[in-house]
């Protein structure tokens, strides 16, 4: 008896690795098979492309912390994607009128912080869903940047937003060094700090926080208005990656989010959302959607291998949580 | 006769592009060219792909395909992949301005990029309609089908955009110059740049309500056909079908529409997207090759003016039959 229960552990301790290894594999596959993809600059380019995603999933992690990690009644944002392109928006417009940057970055900001508030009022004190009032949010937000960008592209080639995109400190791109303070700075507030055990505590278990006297309502709503505030840093990464702000990008940015953020969940040792789980499940992904591009696999196929991928390490994770 | 006529101009254009590829010297062999396409869900974009793709393959060169599911963003990210990889040479089918910082670091890198339907000054060389053309008929096919007076309504997001849309939609209104019966409503219609059809749709749906029944004569699409495809369907849900509809490309799926009988879809001008995409990959090789190109290459357009006309070169562009 003794003998099979210890084997029944160390096969569910083997599948509890088994997303790491399946995505080791595949990264060394891809190694193999595309060319220059073990170098720096591929490297750059994979931490380049992964910037935005990786802004969002900082914040989406916070609100995952703060309200619990069940999709569905827990905690969640989908209008961060929304909230960056309403920042990206409003700085393109105001730019291209000759407004001077800090104006358009204040005006920008008092705007994604009212989407943050509003999601916290209708979560905490009205008490609805976040799933759906950040849905709603979502679509609410894109529709106020099309009346604002009239749904229109619109270039833009400021100074400041070309040194994201192309400007170098240290050696390091100025965009990756930025990302990094950013997520470096979340982490010590979630992690480091009084106010950041109480949000963790208030996620990890709702009842019992309140019974320690904790302001749950109040911790869940300012995590929803840091995650609009990652959304409002996300909006000018929008700009520089793509040099001006392009109607649609928010569609694929709160798909890339979501995935990237729950895939995080399966790297960590208790399966649960993390900002570092989220932040390796931004880059793992940008990292094979870019290695399957260079190793020129037909592209009526990418997306099906890449869902397809995620899926399995995603059941394997849930298996492993099953055991437990 | 006029159908007959355009059958006839689209088979000499195609025998006189035929001894392109008879072109014995030109070869790919031993290149990799990356082929980037901004989407593959449209029959425009998926044609001059499968043309670029084809012919390289043809001409003995190996293909790196990258597709930006319809996002501008990703397509231009997809370049830094192409530059990374080391390609020879790069074709580059539509996208945004997000594109050009992209084609600037491939040129600094020393790798030549043809641009389709995307003129760009990192560009060796882009191959396109005749967009002048294009803007122009549909302009002059539009006033006739409203008899030179009326309101009309555009759908027109990339005017400013793409620089294709400029041409197309700026000769449309050019033309319009001349007929001072027809006014252009305002504010413009935006169309989204994926999903168009459905959001096309919605808007003309917004638009009528609007617009009551004799107050609106046409719909006009600035730049390309999706759109009319949602444009249409909403005229009939709504049952009025009376107002005329036209728009740019002439891909099967848009020329099916305009050939059932009683469609408001009464104008188009057909391009030749696999073509096109040949085209760019021949562009490749002669510069390989050591030719000289030209800054653009123009390929043939068919002008598409009612139902006949939609049969016709639908046949003639070998999309099959619809008699």
């Amino acid at each position: 008896m003794q003998t099979k229960s210890v084997r029944h552990r160390g096969t569910r301790e083997l599948a509890g690795y088994l997303p790491l290894i399946i995505f080791a594999g595949v990264l060394v596959y891809i190694s193999v098979n595309a060319p220059n993809f073990l170098t720096l600059r591929n490297l750059e380019l994979i931490l380049m492309q992964s910037l935005p995603v990786v802004l969002v999933c900082a914040g989406l992690g916070v609100v995952v912390m703060a309200g619990g990690d069940d999709v569905v009644s827990g905690g969640i944002d989908l209008s961060i994607p929304a909230t960056a392109v309403l920042s990206a928006g409003i700085a393109a417009v105001m730019l291209t009128q000759g407004w001077p940057l800090a104006v358009c970055g204040i005006a920008a900001f008092i705007a994604c912080m009212i989407v943050g508030l509003l999601n916290a009022a209708l979560v905490t004190r009205i008490g609805m869903t976040p799933l759906l009032t950040t849905l709603a949010m979502f679509v609410a937000v894109v529709g106020v940047n099309n009346v604002i960008t009239s749904s229109r592209r619109i270039n833009v080639d400021h100074p400041f937003i070309v040194a994201l995109r192309a400007q170098d400190v240290l050696g390091i791109p100025l965009g990756i060094a930025v990302v990094a303070a950013v997520v470096a700075v979340i982490y010590f507030a979630t992690h480091k700090t009084r106010w950041g055990l109480h949000l963790q505590a208030a996620g990890g278990g709702r009842d019992a926080a309140e019974i320690s006297g904790l302001p749950v309502r109040r911790l869940l709503g300012q995590s929803f208005v840091l995650a609009a505030f990652t959304g409002f840093i996300c909006g000018f990464f929008v700009l520089a990656r793509g040099s001006g702000s392009s109607p649609g990008v928010q569609d694929n940015l709160m798909l890339e989010m979501v995935l990237a953020t729950f895939l995080g969940a399966a790297f960590s040792a208790r399966r649960v959302v993390t900002m570092w789980g989220a932040v390796l499940g931004a880059v793992l992904v940008a990292a094979i959607s870019i290695g399957f591009k260079s190793m020129g696999v037909n592209v009526f196929w990418t997306g099906l291998i890449k869902g397809s991928l995620i899926v399995v390490v995603v059941a394997f994770s849930a298996l492993a949580q099953r055991g437990r | 006769m006029r159908n007959y006529i355009s059958a006839f101009a689209v088979m000499v254009g195609l025998t006189a592009a035929a001894p392109a590829f008879a072109d014995g010297h030109l070869s790919l062999e031993g290149k990799t060219i990356g082929v980037a396409v901004v989407g593959t869900q449209h029959f425009w974009d998926r044609e001059a792909f499968n043309g670029a793709t084809s012919t390289v393959e043809k001409l003995g060169g190996t293909v790196v395909p990258v597709d930006g599911g319809r996002d501008n963003q990703v397509h231009a990210d997809n370049h830094d992949i192409l530059l990374n990889n080391e390609v020879d040479a790069v074709i580059s089918i539509l996208g945004d301005g997000a594109v050009e910082p992209k084609f600037e670091a491939l040129k600094n890198a020393g790798i030549p990029v043809f641009t389709v339907d995307h003129p760009s000054p990192h560009a060796m060389n882009n191959t396109t309609s005749d967009n002048y053309y294009m803007g122009t008929t549909i302009g002059r096919y539009m006033a006739d089908a409203i008899g030179g007076q009326g309101k009309v309504a555009v759908f027109n997001a990339f005017e400013n955009a793409l620089r294709i849309c400029g041409i197309r939609a700026g000769l449309w209104k050019y033309v319009l110059q001349d007929y001072p019966g027809i006014e252009i409503v305002q504010p413009e219609l935006a169309e989204e740049f994926a999903n168009a059809p459905e959001d096309a749709r919605k808007k003309t749906l917004d638009l009528l309500s609007q617009y009551p029944e004799g107050t609106l004569d046409a719909i006009h699409v600035g730049c390309w056909d999706q759109p009319a495809i949602g444009v249409v369907q909403a005229l009939e849900e709504a049952g009025r079908t009376d107002i005329v509809v036209t728009a740019l490309d002439g891909g099967p799926d848009t020329l099916e529409i305009m050939a059932e009988d009683g469609s408001p879809f009464v104008a188009n001008v057909a391009q030749q997207p696999n073509l096109i995409g040949s085209t760019s990959a021949m562009n490749v090789a002669r510069h390989f090759a050591g030719e000289a190109l030209l800054p653009q290459t123009y390929v043939d357009v068919v002008p598409v003016n009612g139902q006949a006309e939609a049969k016709a070169t639908y046949e003639a562009l070998g999309y099959g039959s619809l008699n």
